[in-house]
């Protein structure tokens, strides 16, 4: 995708794909960033009116109870949304690269786009094990 | 109240610092949590990683756009950072304080000498073609899997170096909070013959997985506080947008001088948390 497919010149077919392949994950990893941001604002506003001190200590995250939270505007509720959005940004780009480079047949590039997948799940799910 | 806007400030300083300084913002976020706020450094680390996630999407969003990234050798390393920050993460929380403080002194040590040598730290998006770079052949003679993870002007070499040099920047990443691009920018332009423009970039795009990874274990741990985070992470990001459009205006000799001494200090303070 980088200007490096083997049979195809820039510019056109899968080149000209390739590129417009960059260019939108590129505006996926900034529209994700600012919606982050501006979950993260309105997290940090709430917790200045409500007079909340950092240094009190946060609620862990609870995945279950996050919607039910926003609905009470509960500034942690919009930080934790904030922070898995920020979270979420580059493994999207990694999603959107591995079906942008299974369009091309380039089945190297997707096994390694999903061996990242798995290493994320992997470190995920042992975590879970580990700390449950 | 006071401290969250305190905290808030304290990103801001830190992300146009580093934004203007060409680092990333863990080797400042870190130290101004535990020295500053008085955070423990684990929960800080934690706290570091989501601001150079925030920090490396907004840039690598942009380096993309441009074509300046290389995705294809990017995500074949990211595996490997990946790997790392798994590794990391994990044994983050089995170190002590004490151990994770001497080696973020020691990196702090390592940066400041990097900066005072002037070179390496601060790496220019726009700086001019590389000597290292070699002509690669015609796409249609691409055949090998490092000819198709070169870029259109330069040809990689000794990927091998790169996997064990990606590898090691992953576990340094969970372990410290930072991003990485000490490690991976000298390894990808002085090992791997990557243009310096192209590795900032694909550094700068790597950055975002390898701490997306440990950052999840953190979390997982409860290792990030939202109360800190959030107000942490906005003014990191505010910060280093105002850095990109100041780094123009700003005499950056006298600015990486003062970086030397102030990071001199950091790692001092540092090293007598350790003996404390």
């Amino acid at each position: 995708m980088t200007g490096a497919r083997p049979s195809t010149a820039p510019g056109t077919s899968s080149g000209g794909r390739s590129a417009t392949d960059e260019r939108l994950i590129g505006r996926l990893l900034i529209a994700v960033t600012y919606v982050a941001v501006g979950l993260l604002s309105v997290g940090v506003v709430l917790m200045i009116v409500d007079g909340i001190s950092p240094l009190g200590g946060g609620p862990r995250l609870d995945i279950a109870t996050v919607g039910a939270h926003l609905l009470a505007r509960e500034p942690a509720a919009f930080l934790w949304l904030g922070l898995m959005a920020v979270i979420a940004a580059p493994i999207g780009r990694v999603i959107v690269a591995a079906v942008a480079f299974a369009r091309d047949a380039d089945w190297l590039m997707v096994g390694i786009a999903l061996g990242i997948l798995a290493v994320i799940a992997i470190g995920v799910g042992s975590t879970v094990t580990v700390t449950v | 109240m006071l401290v969250g806007l305190l905290m808030l400030a304290a990103g801001a300083a830190a992300g146009a610092f580093g934004s203007l300084l060409g680092l990333g913002g863990g080797v400042l976020i870190v130290p101004l949590l535990t020295l500053g706020f008085g955070l423990p450094l684990r929960e800080a680390v934690g706290v570091s990683l989501i601001c150079v996630i925030m920090t490396s999407s907004a840039a690598a969003g942009v380096y993309l756009e441009r074509h300046v990234a290389n995705l294809r050798l990017g995500m074949t390393l990211e595996l490997f950072t990946a790997f790392g920050a798994l590794v990391g993460g994990s044994i983050a929380f089995l170190l002590s304080d004490q151990l994770l403080s001497f080696l973020f002194a020691a990196l702090l040590l390592y940066v400041a000498a990097t900066m005072a040598r002037g070179r390496g730290a601060e790496l220019d998006i726009e700086s001019d073609p590389d000597p290292h770079a070699v002509m690669v052949p015609e796409p249609a003679a691409r055949q090998t899997a490092l000819d198709r993870l070169s870029g259109d002007a330069y040809r990689i070499h000794s990927l091998g170096l790169g996997v064990i040099g990606a590898t090691g920047a992953g576990i340094g990443s969970a372990l410290l909070g930072i991003g990485g691009g000490v490690i991976k920018v000298p390894l990808m332009h002085l090992a791997m013959g990557v243009p310096l423009r192209v590795a900032t970039a694909t550094s700068n795009m790597m950055i975002g997985i390898t701490a997306a990874v440990s950052a999840l274990i953190y979390i997982i741990h409860g290792g990030i506080d939202p109360y800190v985070a959030g107000p942490t992470a906005i003014g990191v990001f505010l910060g280093a947008t105002a850095g990109s459009r100041l780094g123009d205006r700003v005499d950056l000799r006298y600015l990486r001088l003062l970086f030397v001494v102030v990071l001199v200090v950091t790692a001092l303070q540092m090293l007598l948390r350790v003996v404390a």
